[in-house]
């Protein structure tokens, strides 16, 4: 198959639009494939911010980029517009001490991010140190967004930063996802915990209980209802409204603004959260889970759907 | 995976001839079964090249036994070049 000139100029705008571009299977979230979630961990330990490209969500690109970049295999880095490899020569860079320098990251020193402390959360934070005698107050974001608020040794390479009196070390990767971030101390009906806000998480598959999905979609600007099971299930029941995501209908999807809210849905739930998180890759910023599936539907909203 | 490995059998060999055939002098060392492999391969081709264009004369060697969706090899979980 000979790469097309539209399509080897789309696949250079790509390179082209950020200095670190990974083609990968997944997303950076939640890759798809060993290799593509080891080249990830490797690029997130060193790299505030690239690109990510799912190469699964679009076949004629992915084929493209084997003739483009002439390797067969996935994930492919582009820096600076150039080829540099596979997951394979990152590890073979790495083990070199070399992957920084090519990335192009080598001496660049991470800016200090804004960390707040409330005054509650640090007088806890306080209270607990006496305990941790040596040990120094560590707070981590992983490259998911999860965290990690510990007593650990330094780390050399550690960013550190004060507030309310106390000092928190980074490391650089969780510096740069920190920025901006608010840790509080709550006391609620359920417990009392560390409160977290970080304005740099990104949009996550949100979970809708039947009842709010259903009043979701009685109002304004209701979102699509996007079926995932399979037709033989689709015969069984089915929501009114709802929509079976066959390919027609995912084309007609993936030509949709990205600002379109949409209400995944299958038969309880689990294949319908991997289906969100896949359009939330695409750029989808709206993206519903239905908790419980058809089923939840049918016990809690409209008995009239048959279980099965 | 099974079905590779049972449809296609071992393909380290061919693997190896592959190489050989785009690379003569080439020492080889393949391992694996299943659809996945792993490659070391040691080259004069390799000296003064980068790693990149070393991986791709070995990828252009085997290419044929990657293509497709049934391919007998489905995924070569790590190749190694090096020069004597």
């Amino acid at each position: 198959m000979a790469l097309s000139e539209a399509l080897r100029a789309h696949i250079r705008t790509i390179v082209d639009s950020h200095r670190v571009v990974l083609f990968m299977k997944g997303t950076r979230l939640s890759p798809q494939c060993g290799f593509s979630a080891t080249a990830v961990a490797m690029l997130d330990a060193l790299l505030p911010e690239y690109r990510t490209v799912d190469v699964m969500a679009d076949p004629t690109l992915r084929e493209g980029l084997r003739e483009y970049s002439e390797w067969p295999t996935f994930p492919q880095l582009y820096v600076g517009g150039t080829f540099m490899g596979g997951t394979d020569i990152l590890q073979e860079l790495q083990s070199q001490g070399e992957l920084a320098r090519a990335l192009g990251v080598e001496g660049v020193t991470v800016k200090l991010p804004a960390l707040t402390i409330t005054a509650r959360a640090a007088s806890v934070l306080r209270e607990a140190m006496q305990d941790a005698e040596g040990l120094v107050l560590r707070f981590e974001v992983s490259s998911g967004f999860r965290y990690g608020l510990s007593f650990a040794d330094a780390q050399p390479g550690d960013l550190v930063v004060g507030s309310e009196g106390l000092s928190v070390h980074l490391d650089p990767g969780s510096a740069h996802r920190a920025d901006g971030t608010t840790i509080d101390y709550v006391v609620g009906s359920k417990g009392a915990g560390f409160h977290i806000t970080n304005p740099n998480e990104p949009e996550r598959v949100r979970a809708l209980t039947p009842e709010q999905a259903k009043a979701k979609l009685a109002g304004a600007n209701p979102p699509l209802l996007v079926d995932v099971r399979t037709p033989t299930e689709w015969g069984l029941a089915r929501i009114e409204g709802a929509r079976l995501l066959d390919a027609a209908f995912e084309h007609e999807l993936l030509a949709m603004d990205r600002a379109t809210p949409l209400i995944f849905q299958c038969h309880h739930g689990v294949r319908s959260q991997a289906a969100a998180e896949h359009f939330l890759g695409l750029g989808f910023r709206e993206v519903y889970n239905l908790e419980g599936g058809i089923d939840a539907w049918s016990l809690t909203v409209d008995r009239a759907v048959p279980r099965y | 995976m099974s079905q590779h490995s049972t449809q296609h059998g071992n393909q380290c060999d061919a693997l190896r001839a592959a190489i050989l055939q785009a690379l003569p002098d080439a020492q080889v060392d393949a391992t694996g079964g299943g659809g996945h492999y792993t490659l070391v391969v040691t080259s004069e081709a390799f000296r003064g090249k980068g790693l990149v264009d070393s991986q791709r004369l070995v990828y252009g060697a085997i290419a044929h036994l990657m293509k497709g969706d049934d391919a007998p090899v489905h995924a070569i979980d790590s190749l190694r070049t090096r020069t004597p």
